[in-house]
């Protein structure tokens, strides 16, 4: 199966007087996938967003939505939400969105379906500034995806919320992925994307400097946590021939295993040497550790 | 186009500024033009003396063909109330950051841009609507013989007062899209005409050929001030085309820049 590929970009730069905020950016989301774009604050993730949306001349490159010169139909087509939500404070949830709607050119029909995919019905008709920020979120959300959109933007969707609102809107992204959408998620909570991101891209200071799968951050040497009740166990573990390094952590081994070889391997050892562990834990190496190493070698 | 007047009325129908701007433009419009006579008696009723050395009912304030003319100057006045409506509605799309999301969700600047024009043009046609009513009711109540050549005489003075009004309007939409702020539009929209005198008083004995050109003056010129009838029996009685042609020059140019300001920023 050829995938389809919604976005590219070629060269995409943009100058704000002395400071290159986005710098010769070549992207390329496909359709079906879910695009985490990492970076820490002020990398270029929104000006990039804002750039694809329209909102902010490029100074240079170009970049195409699913194949087509950029227009302002083809972002009828895609639901954004960047920054942070943007509403008619005096107008209600409902009439905001019935505006939305007609901007999109879509039928307002789209209207009761996704307020009740956000959980917003009963508070449709109460104005737009007396909604709690996760409110507001949501709301923005159910605009963004008011036109049954192919691709959705979000640019850190669960800023400033409580951890329940971060789990729905993790929740109502899942769900959203599920359908076969194209998700692009900008985002610094790096725990957030490895949850629900498939590819991912790191940016720092406008540059591109990791672009890959998020299962790729698993692989790679694995660690393994081990406790056992004997007393020389750092010494079994030092004679295990697969073994990189030891370190002691909070009592337990931390063991950092070579290349190829699997913790069951360690584990087949032990059992050998007749120890048998009360703790065997295969630590999977997290995005933010990944994140970390990545940025420290773009110096 | 219907639909992104549509678009922008939808933004202000549920604004209740917007109720309260429009309704007392329309109100103090509406009673200012339509009580003159009333005004008049109660002056003379007041003070004896403005009673006897001049007698009102000879005052043809509201005769056909006058009336045209009367209230259409004196309604100018007012289309400052209209301009500060203007400066709010597009600031707040910049202080709402409204705008940014307008364009994300889908409208092209230029789209975005002729909403706002079009709300401008609807409110210049009412306007201009409100005081053609006006004064043909009171042209009718107060002339005391009609001659219906006279009611059609002069009303060349409306389309005259609706490019004035749409001019004006253009002025304040570009200055809310180049400054975004509504306190500093509304300050600059009210002195523009203060800092055009004065511009005019220091340019006057040098180059006085370029006064007619100032946007400010081009507006005022296409309805002459008429009360000047009343004591000289002779004023401008039409409408000049040079003014038109400098007004309509400035209302384009307006439009004009309010859309290259728009297109070239970032939002």
């Amino acid at each position: 199966m050829t995938l389809e590929t919604v976005l590219t970009t070629n060269n995409l730069t943009k100058v704000f007087g002395r400071l290159t905020a986005v710098n010769k950016l070549n992207l390329e989301v496909k359709r079906g996938q879910v695009f985490g774009m990492l970076g820490p604050n002020g990398s270029g993730k929104t000006t990039t967003l804002g750039m694809l949306m329209g909102v902010i001349n490029p100074t240079g490159g170009e970049f195409s939505w699913f194949g087509e010169q950029p227009n302002h139909q083809i972002r009828k087509k895609i639901g954004a939400v960047l920054e942070h939500p943007i509403f008619y404070p005096y107008l209600s949830g409902q009439k905001n969105l019935e505006l939305n709607a007609m901007i999109k050119e879509c039928p307002p029909e789209n209207i009761p379906g996704v307020l009740e995919l956000v959980e917003l019905t009963d508070r449709k008709d109460d104005k737009y500034k007396t909604y709690s920020l996760g409110m507001k979120q949501r709301l923005a959300i159910a605009s963004a995806l008011l036109n049954e959109p192919t691709v959705l933007i979000l640019d850190e969707p669960t800023n400033g919320l409580d951890p329940m609102g971060i789990a729905e809107i993790r929740e109502l992204i899942k769900k959203i992925a599920a359908n076969g959408k194209t998700i692009i998620l900008a985002s610094h909570l790096l725990d957030e994307v490895q949850k629900v991101c498939t590819h991912f891209v790191v940016l720092k200071k406008g540059n591109l400097v990791h672009i890959g799968p998020v299962d790729d951050v698993g692989k790679g040497a694995e660690t393994v946590e081990v406790n056992a009740d004997v007393s020389n166990l750092d010494e079994i573990l030092k004679s295990f021939p697969g073994t990189a390094s030891i370190t002691n952590e909070n009592g337990f081994f931390l063991v950092t295993l070579q290349h190829e070889v699997r913790s069951r391997d360690l584990n087949a050892f032990l059992v050998g040497r007749g120890v048998v562990a009360n703790h065997l834990v295969t630590k999977k190496k997290s995005l933010e550790k990944m994140f970390l190493e990545i940025l420290s070698e773009a110096n | 186009m219907l639909h992104l007047l549509k678009i922008d009325l939808k933004k202000l129908t549920s604004y209740r500024t917007f109720w309260v701007v429009c309704s007392l433009y329309f109100i103090t419009v509406g009673f200012s033009t339509a009580s003159g006579m009333e005004f008049l008696k109660l002056l003379a009723n007041t003070f004896d003396k403005f009673g006897s050395s001049l007698n009102i009912d000879r005052i043809p304030l509201y005769h056909f063909p006058d009336v045209w003319l009367n209230l259409v100057w004196w309604s100018g006045f007012f289309k400052v109330l209209l301009g500060i409506m203007v400066v709010i509605s597009i600031s707040n799309e910049y202080s709402y950051r409204t705008l940014r999301q307008n364009i994300i969700d889908g409208l092209s600047r230029w789209e975005f841009l002729l909403s706002k024009i079009l709300t401008n043009l609807l409110l210049s046609i009412i306007s201009v609507v409100l005081i053609f009513i006006i004064a043909a009711i009171t042209g009718f109540i107060y002339t005391p013989e009609i001659n219906w050549n006279y009611v059609f005489t002069d009303l060349e003075f409306y389309p005259a007062y609706l490019l004035e009004i749409f001019t004006f309007l253009s002025y304040a939409l570009m200055l809310g899209i180049i400054i975004q702020r509504s306190g500093l539009t509304i300050i600059l929209l009210l002195l523009s005409y203060m800092l055009e005198s004065i511009i005019k008083a220091n340019i006057d004995d040098v180059i006085p050929w370029i006064i007619p050109f100032f946007p400010m003056e081009s507006i005022s010129a296409l309805v002459p001030i008429p009360f000047y009838r009343y004591a000289f029996q002779q004023i401008q009685d039409y409408v000049d085309p040079v003014s038109v042609a400098i007004a309509a020059g400035w209302m384009v140019l307006f439009n004009y820049f309010s859309y290259l300001k728009l297109t070239r920023s970032d939002l």
